[in-house]
This record gives structure tokens, C-alpha cells and sequence, in this order.
């Protein structure tokens, strides 16, 4: 490692003796008699590494977002807390959607394959992960998913990941834009409470807005935390239920393709 | 819990490195952990003592280094030491949009016999 930087080659894997300078003896017994010689250590390696953890998570992001780049896919990762209501503006886009594009859904839950049920339903084709105990989705769950769905050129690919605004955030899936969602019942200070979400995300969707004059969500207040963690965050005010925001939405995933 | 799974990526890549290195053994890993990675380095170290379990890291010792936040603020430049991601520069109290250190999340070395 670069003792100035502090960067490391990740190629590089440099290996060399322990430094061991000193010298010692060590004594012991035999049938009551004492006597010292010398003492030799095992012979150690020392493997400088300096590899990132995720670095094999990243790598298999990459070839994912290649292949999507080389079959002109959009590839959404759809991130959000547990019931802001990801599935239900998943479900209205592919409606909406579904005459004049095609749309692909991977979707991840710890159990049951009811939202990829709610999803062909609605049009789309749709495959599940079920990530058991596991609490996201990772690249490499994402490049086995896509042997077993025959993606389209230029369709749109959408990710649901598991709701959880904590683990996903650290996995890049290959996607080239990720979209979180929040909802009004929740408090106005997820950006605070969750800021690694916020500040990995390149569009937040405030849904259930409907909801805004029976609860205490204050939506400038959301819009100005997440703002300060990431100042190119982009805002969309959505109610899936009565179609607010729906055209806006529309409009942003137009420009991404 | 994402410790969990990436106590399990360093089990991946460490019997990587072993076998690429010709050794079975690892008496010593280290590991750093920035303090604004998004990894808890004691949830993580748990983690690890959990899944070493007939790997190759099972009689390891685990050593775990931590790396200080660092922020850079956007408007003066001043570098400071940066708790939380939401830290105000303390020169000129406006937010730092930058973390400038403690993102690492690395295996440093290991020691094999």
C-alpha cells in the first residue's frame, strides 16, 4: 500500500517474510533435568492483499451494467423501507406502460413470490429472488436472474430490491440509475436516520401524497435533509393510488432511456 | 444485517488468495474498516467470528483497523474530522458534500503458515 495515499494496486499482491528481529531461547524439562536451545518458528508468509471486500460484488455490477449497455436496457434498482409502496407504482407504470414499451421486473423479497404474482398480472414479465435470510439483493443474484429471463433490446429492466433502507444501499446491482422511495407515513427524517440510501439514490419518490393532510409528514423538510447529503437528488411527488406524479415519473424514466 | 454477508465475502476472497498462494493456514487477517464505510466494525467482526466455522480463517486471529471520518467541505475546502455524514464544516458551518476519508472497507494482509 502507498504509505502516502494510502492506495493499493488491487493486482498487486506482494508477499514477504514476517518482520522478526529479535532472538530468544526457551527452556524446558526432561525427567528433572533443565536445558535451553534454540527456537525456531514456523515459517510464515505475509500476504499483502489491499482488495476491497466488495470488489467481487463491483466486478460482477459492472459485467451486469455492460450487459444491459450492450442490449440498450434501462436498468432501475428500486429501493425503499418495507410498505412505502414500490409494488403498487411497479404495477401502475407497467399498466400505463406496457402498450408502447417492454418492461422486465426482477423482483426480491425474503419469502413468497406474491409481488412477482401482483407484477405478471399486471403485464410484465417478471422473475423472482428469494434471498431466504438475506436482507438485499447482490450483483451476483442479479447475473444469475438474468440466465433465467430472457431480457429484450431496449426494454426497461426494474429492480425491486428487498424493503430495507439499510443493506441495499452498499450493493451496486449494474443498475444505471437507482430510484428510492419513501411515503408520507413515514417520518420526514428518513434522510437523516438512512443518509447512505439517500445519498447512493439519483431519484427519491415521495408517494401516498394523498395521505399528506392526515399526518404530520412535512415534505420540505424531507426534500431539504436529503438534499444536503446529496445535492443532485431529483424529487418526484407521487400517489400511486390517484395518479399524481405519474406523468413527471413518466417523463424522467423517457429521458433515461 | 449486510455484516453478515460481508464477513462471508472476506471467507470468499481470503480462500481465494490461499489457494492462489499455495496455503491452507491463516494464523492473522486484517482487516479496515472505515468508520463512514456503512459497515459496523463490531457487528462485522461478530459476523466473522460467526462464519469462520471450518473455513480456513477458523484459527485465525482477526485484527481489525479503523480509519477516522474525513470530510472535505464544498465551499472552503477546509478538510475536518467528519463523525457523521451529516457533519457542518467547522470552519465555515455549511455542510460538506464530500466524504474525503474512511470509506475504506478492505483485507490489508493476511498471515499464513
Amino acid at each position: 500500500m502507498c504509505e502516502t495515499c494510502g492506495c493499493g494496486n488491487p493486482d498487486e499482491t506482494n508477499i514477504h517474510e514476517p518482520k522478526h528481529d529479535h532472538e530468544h531461547e526457551h527452556q524446558h524439562e526432561h525427567d528433572g533435568y533443565k536445558h535451553t536451545h534454540p527456537h525456531e518458528h514456523a515459517p510464515q508468509k505475509v500476504i499483502d492483499l489491499n482488495k476491497d471486500i466488495l470488489l467481487e460484488n463491483n466486478r460482477l455490477a459492472e459485467r451486469n451494467r455492460g450487459y444491459f449497455e450492450g442490449k440498450h436496457v434501462l436498468c432501475l434498482n428500486l429501493v425503499s423501507s418495507p410498505g412505502s409502496g414500490k409494488t403498487t407504482i411497479l404495477e401502475k407504470t407497467i399498466r400505463d406502460l406496457i402498450p408502447t414499451h417492454k418492461i422486465f421486473v426482477i423482483e426480491g423479497d425474503q419469502q413468497t413470490t406474491r409481488d412477482a404474482d401482483r407484477i405478471e398480472k399486471s403485464g410484465a414479465a417478471a422473475i423472482q429472488i428469494n434471498t431466504g435470510t438475506g436482507c438485499h439483493l447482490d450483483a451476483k443474484m442479479i447475473h444469475l436472474a438474468l440466465k433465467k429471463i430472457e431480457i429484450d433490446t431496449n426494454s426497461i429492466l426494474f429492480i425491486e430490491n428487498v424493503g430495507n433502507l439499510v443493506c441495499p444501499a452498499l450493493f451496486d446491482l449494474g443498475e444505471q440509475k437507482r430510484v428510492l422511495v419513501i411515503s408520507v407515513t413515514e417520518g420526514d427524517d428518513k434522510p437523516l436516520k438512512y443518509p447512505y440510501m439517500f445519498q447512493s439514490s439519483d431519484l427519491c419518490i415521495i408517494n401516498k401524497t394523498d395521505l399528506l393532510p392526515y399526518v404530520d409528514f412535512n415534505v420540505d423538510n424531507a426534500m431539504n435533509y436529503a438534499g444536503q447529503l446529496n445535492p443532485d437528488i431529483k424529487f418526484i411527488l407521487m400517489s400511486a393510488k390517484t395518479g399524481e406524479g405519474m406523468g413527471e415519473w413518466y417523463d424522467w424514466l423517457e429521458k433515461q432511456s | 444485517m449486510h455484516e453478515l454477508s460481508m464477513a462471508m465475502e472476506v471467507i470468499e476472497l481470503v480462500q481465494h488468495e490461499a489457494d492462489k498462494n499455495g496455503v491452507s493456514d491463516i494464523e492473522e487477517i486484517l482487516i479496515e474498516v472505515g468508520d463512514l464505510c456503512g459497515v459496523e466494525a463490531d457487528i462485522f467482526q461478530s459476523a466473522l467470528e460467526m462464519v469462520v466455522k471450518d473455513t480456513l480463517l477458523e484459527n485465525a486471529s482477526v485484527r481489525i483497523i479503523r480509519t477516522p471520518g474525513k470530510g472535505k467541505c464544498s465551499a472552503c475546502n477546509v478538510e475536518f474530522e467528519m463523525k457523521n455524514r451529516l457533519d457542518f464544516c467547522p470552519d465555515c458551518g455549511c455542510f460538506a458534500s464530500e466524504v474525503s476519508g474512511g470509506q475504506e472497507f478492505r483485507v490489508v494482509s493476511l498471515v499464513a503458515e
